[in-house]
């Protein structure tokens, strides 16, 4: 697959060259951190037995996850609106190749990002527990969580019919995935009605997997449960690109 | 090895109820221009995605380059290039980038690509604006540098969809002069649509005029106008129109009659129009048509389209 190396090196480029994007990622995560994380520190000194900024850190994590992965749907909607993707179907190529560049630039991106608030998170005092192999696994799943919803950007942009159609979208998927988890509250303090709706999300099965691999948290949910759901809205969010991508480019 | 280039049989493009292509046959000789004319809207686009491989056909069949459309599609795309109906190139990369993205994509090694890229933009003259961001890039810059992409990978023939709209005419010349040039020197095939007549007439060895989905009539330029007539009459004028045209088809010297799109203007094709001239004056006034005006001008392209596709009346 040397086409979807071709394309994900493409994008990477654009991505670099784009100072614009950058700059807005990496603020995106030192302001999150900052103004929520410190700001809710000063309401909430300890929470199941954590500091508050390492309790959030994972979420703000999955935060910029998405945030990533919606950059990235951008690029493809972005090549799709101006023909570039003809360019791409008229050569040579396996049409999966082009998806599989797309998803794999939009997956590095997120994770770029997620990377870059670790660090900041670190630095405002949030504590890593010291299990080098559960750091290792909380950055598989973030992978294939970033996966996963790079699936459902570059769903909605093989078939948005303009950038704003997009982002409206996106922002339909995006909003409930933060809030509608256990990222910022514990599950424990939530009505059983939203407490429902919460163990639908696949966002929180990641947030409870890397507390408990990275910062030390005692589980609230089984850890097997939470590798297998975020494995399978990896493979869901992929096949989900896959079809609609597929449709796209037949019509 | 075929002669023909690009073959089509019954070409036909359906979506739901619209019938965008509806039954085109072609046959392009190897190492000549093809012109499909047409206004927008008439399949020209469609046609060129299904011979390009972008959109499998509904019905009918192509080979090009001697390899089927759908069944040996890799092989048609190693052997092609293609120019977009718009401007299709990313604007962040400079122009070298551009080149060089494209050609890894079709596999060329890295040498081969540096002396492509060298050469060709020799040949599109952008040398001193290469290794710009192709945000800098003016309109035509930018077609030249998308020329200069589809004769990347050294193509049998080369697909350009509307290669010089919106460009002006300094621009638009000398695309045609790469265009003759290509065919030349490197023997290449090129199908090119166009809106343009003078386009079609200055560079195709072969003009086909599409309307509706369908090839309504195909050959050598001089030839498709040079059918109409020696020459043609128009006139414009008030009264009984219909019985001026009705008399002038059981002339014998009158080849054809068409009225023009706005049905302003009568267009009387004859033999010799400064022989003919004074019958035609003198029967309009026999006819009770009051003429404002008339001209004897060469049939142009525009007038074989115009009697193909327009308010042509039937003979």
């Amino acid at each position: 697959m040397y086409a979807t190396y071709v394309i994900w090196n493409k994008h990477m480029v654009k991505f670099l060259r784009n100072r614009e994007e950058l700059l807005g990622l990496a603020l995106q995560s030192v302001l999150w951190v900052v103004l929520f994380g410190v700001g809710m520190r000063g309401l909430i000194s300890e929470i199941e037995g954590r500091d508050y900024m390492s309790y959030i850190l994972p979420g703000i994590l999955a935060l910029s996850v998405l945030g990533g992965a919606v950059g990235g749907g951008m690029v493809m909607l972005d090549e799709r609106l101006r023909g570039i993707l003809k360019e791409y179907l008229a050569a040579p190529i396996p049409r999966l190749s082009i998806l599989l560049g797309s998803a794999t630039s939009t997956a590095t991106k997120a994770l770029f990002q997620a990377v870059l608030m670790l660090v900041v998170g670190i630095l405002m005092g949030a504590r890593l527990a010291l299990n080098p192999a559960g750091w290792l696994v909380s950055l598989i799943l973030l992978g294939l969580f970033a996966l996963g919803f790079s699936g459902i950007a570059l769903a909605v942009a093989a078939v948005s019919r303009s950038i704003a159609g997009y982002h409206g979208m996106i922002f339909l998927f995006n909003l409930p995935l933060l809030f509608a988890s256990n990222a910022l509250y514990p599950l424990a303090v939530l009505p059983g009605w939203m407490q429902a709706i919460v163990l639908l999300n696949p966002t929180t099965y990641l947030i409870d997997a890397i507390r408990t691999l990275a910062f030390g948290t005692t589980a609230t949910l089984p850890l097997t449960l939470s590798i297998a759901v975020v494995t399978l809205f990896a493979i869901l969010g992929t096949w989900l690109a896959l079809s609609m991508f597929q449709r796209t480019i037949r019509s | 090895m075929t002669t023909f280039a690009i073959e089509a049989h019954g070409l036909v493009k359906r979506y739901g109820d619209l019938t965008a292509v509806a039954g085109i046959d072609l046959a392009v000789p190897r190492g000549s221009i093809y012109a499909m004319l047409g206004p927008n809207g008439a399949g020209k686009t469609t046609t060129i995605n299904m011979l390009t491989t972008l959109i499998v056909p509904t019905a009918g069949s192509a080979s090009v380059a001697g390899y089927d459309v759908v069944r040996a599609a890799n092989q048609v795309r190693t052997r092609i290039g293609v120019t977009f109906q718009d401007i299709v190139v990313d604007q962040d990369l400079t122009g070298r980038e551009v080149l060089d993205i494209h050609g890894r994509l079709y596999r060329q090694p890295t040498a081969v690509r540096q002396r492509r890229i060298s050469e060709l933009v020799e040949l599109v003259q952008l040398t001193d604006a290469i290794d710009r961001r192709v945000r800098t890039y003016s309109g035509g810059m930018k077609r030249r540098l998308e020329l200069a992409r589809g004769l990347m990978t050294d193509p049998e023939i080369l697909f350009l969809d509307e290669p010089t709209q919106g460009l002006d005419p300094q621009n638009r010349v000398g695309i045609w002069n790469y265009i003759r040039d290509l065919n030349q020197t490197r023997d290449l095939t090129l199908l090119l649509t166009t809106h343009y007549m003078d386009e079609a007439e200055a560079l195709a060895a072969r003009v086909g005029i599409v309307d509706k989905g369908r090839l309504v009539v195909e050959d050598a330029p001089a030839t498709l106008v040079s059918n109409l007539g020696a020459d043609v009459i128009r006139v414009r004028g008030q009264g009984e129109r219909d019985q001026f045209v009705a008399h002038l088809k059981s002339v014998p010297f009158v080849i054809r009659v068409d009225l023009d799109t706005l049905g302003e203007f009568v267009l009387v094709y004859v033999d010799s129009g400064s022989r003919r001239l004074a019958e035609i004056v003198a029967s309009a006034g026999a006819n009770h048509f009051q003429i404002d005006d008339v001209t004897v001008a060469r049939p142009s392209l525009g007038d074989v389209f115009l009697h193909h596709t327009g308010n042509a009346l039937r003979d």
